[in-house]
């Protein structure tokens, strides 16, 4: 995003609404750090400049650039995927994909949330890592489009560098992997430049249940004690 | 993905703070899905419903988003999402949606215990879970929990820590309430899922503990 500096009349209204406090008051008017701006979008958004001043130049829709938007703006779409956010349907449908079936968890290590963002650089650190341990990025994730070798987790040069409000790693594992997964990602996670809030998919078991939170607790993580539940009422459902 | 996952917060602030995503999938149940998605709002719409909105319409309910116009959307929707202050409500929600039988999958998010208590309380066996196992990373570049507790209320991130920040001490200062502080914050969050409630409970709680 950028500000027409013949429109700007320095009221300094939109300066709180940026997530990435990259709008700030200059000389002669205020400014946008193209470096940090993640084209979110917010600040034009929320209607908040009274003279109309912020506006998505076109330098922002090309590429690299526009990955920013792509991964920031709910509203814009990955190319492909045609649909906006940052993942997929994951557990949401469950119900009536069978995407994560028994004996199987979901992992979403969401890279930038919550509130910093992220090159996209960071990710890479990770999936690297998960590359050579054997579990595969998930391909219908808009992450994946931008590995240049989906074996390796090579990220695309041009890609890493680009600053997004936020971004999964999507994968799946087996349950008998996750003790090793998680010992092996936790130094790796330490050693990053930016946050991760961790996901993790399971189904319950057929008592209503979910046996995993007690091999978390072992393995050191404070589970929440809110999470997303699917209930359920998909039709018609997946059984196994 | 994931955007009710990850609210930040305490057992106790947390207990009242409940989203719901009826959500189709693209391989099952997408194609034709705007009378039935229409259904489910209608559910939502006809309890005490905090908010509502999607990506797709571009604003919420809090932002200005008409139901009615918000409706006529859902054609091209592939979800409806909102949030509730009332564990009540939850309940005769999913005992209506059990009912209505539309076979789109519905998410609910909150605590995990009262959740499925209400599921067999309702007759329903909930199916998948996905929880958060905590923050990760340079936890140094975070803002203070209390900020955390609200600006997790807006899983893509786009109620910022300055805003909230300067909404704080507006309420600190008498110079804004906390129910106007809430509808502020708010507006950014375009799925309508940013829980007006707990925001107006939360920053009354920051208020006073600066005192």
């Amino acid at each position: 995003m950028k500000i027409d500096p013949e429109k700007c009349i320095s009221c300094l209204e939109c300066i709180d609404f940026c997530p990435m406090g990259c709008i700030s008051e200059g000389d002669p008017t205020v400014q946008i750090d193209q470096e940090e701006c993640v084209e979110c979008g917010v600040c034009f958004r929320v209607g908040v400049c009274p003279t109309d001043a912020i506006y998505l130049p076109e330098e922002s829709r090309q590429y690299p650039r526009v990955i920013r938007a792509q991964f920031s703006d709910p509203d814009v779409e990955h190319p492909g995927l045609k649909q906006g956010g940052r993942g997929t349907e994951e557990m949401k449908t469950n119900d009536v994909t069978g995407r994560y079936r028994r004996g199987e968890f979901g992992m979403a290590l969401e890279f930038g949330r919550p509130g910093t963002g992220t090159r996209l650089g960071e990710l890479e650190k990770v999936m690297t890592v998960l590359c050579s341990m054997g579990i595969p990025v998930e391909e219908a994730n808009p992450v994946y489009n931008l590995l240049a070798n989906p074996k390796t987790g090579e990220m695309k040069p041009e890609a890493r560098k680009e600053k997004v409000l936020s971004a999964i790693l999507e994968f799946k594992i087996k349950e008998d992997q996750l003790e090793h997964m998680v010992k092996t990602l936790i130094p790796v996670l330490d050693q990053l430049n930016t946050v991760v809030s961790w996901g993790l998919a399971t189904r319950f078991a057929q008592d209503g249940t979910l046996p995993v939170r007690s091999r978390l607790k072992a393995l050191g993580f404070s589970v929440r004690p809110n999470a997303k539940i699917n209930m359920g009422l998909g039709r018609p459902m997946v059984e196994e | 993905m994931s955007h009710a996952l990850h609210r930040y917060g305490t057992q106790e602030n947390l207990k009242n703070d409940y989203t719901m995503y009826a959500r189709t999938s693209r391989w099952v149940n997408r194609e034709g899905c705007g009378p039935k998605l229409r259904k489910i709002l209608e559910i939502f719409l006809s309890e005490n419903i905090n908010n509502f909105g999607s990506s797709h319409a571009g604003k919420s309910y809090k932002a200005g988003l008409d139901p009615k116009e918000y409706a006529a959307t859902l054609d091209k929707a592939y979800g409806v999402a909102c949030c509730f202050s009332e564990r009540d409500a939850i309940k005769r929600i999913l005992k209506k949606l059990k009912e209505a039988d539309t076979g789109i999958s519905i998410v609910v998010s909150g605590l995990i215990d009262e959740i499925v208590a209400m599921g067999k309380e309702v007759g329903l066996k909930p199916h998948t879970a996905f929880l958060s196992l905590g923050i990760h990373g340079k936890k140094s570049l975070l803002p203070e929990d209390k900020v955390l507790e609200v600006t997790t209320m807006c899983g893509h991130g786009q109620v910022s820590t300055r805003l909230t920040q300067a909404v704080m001490d507006k309420v600190k200062s008498g110079k804004m309430t906390p129910g106007k502080g809430a509808d502020l914050l708010a507006q950014p969050c375009p799925c309508g899922i940013f829980n007006t409630v707990r925001c107006t409970e939360l920053l009354k709680d920051a208020g006073k503990k600066s005192r």
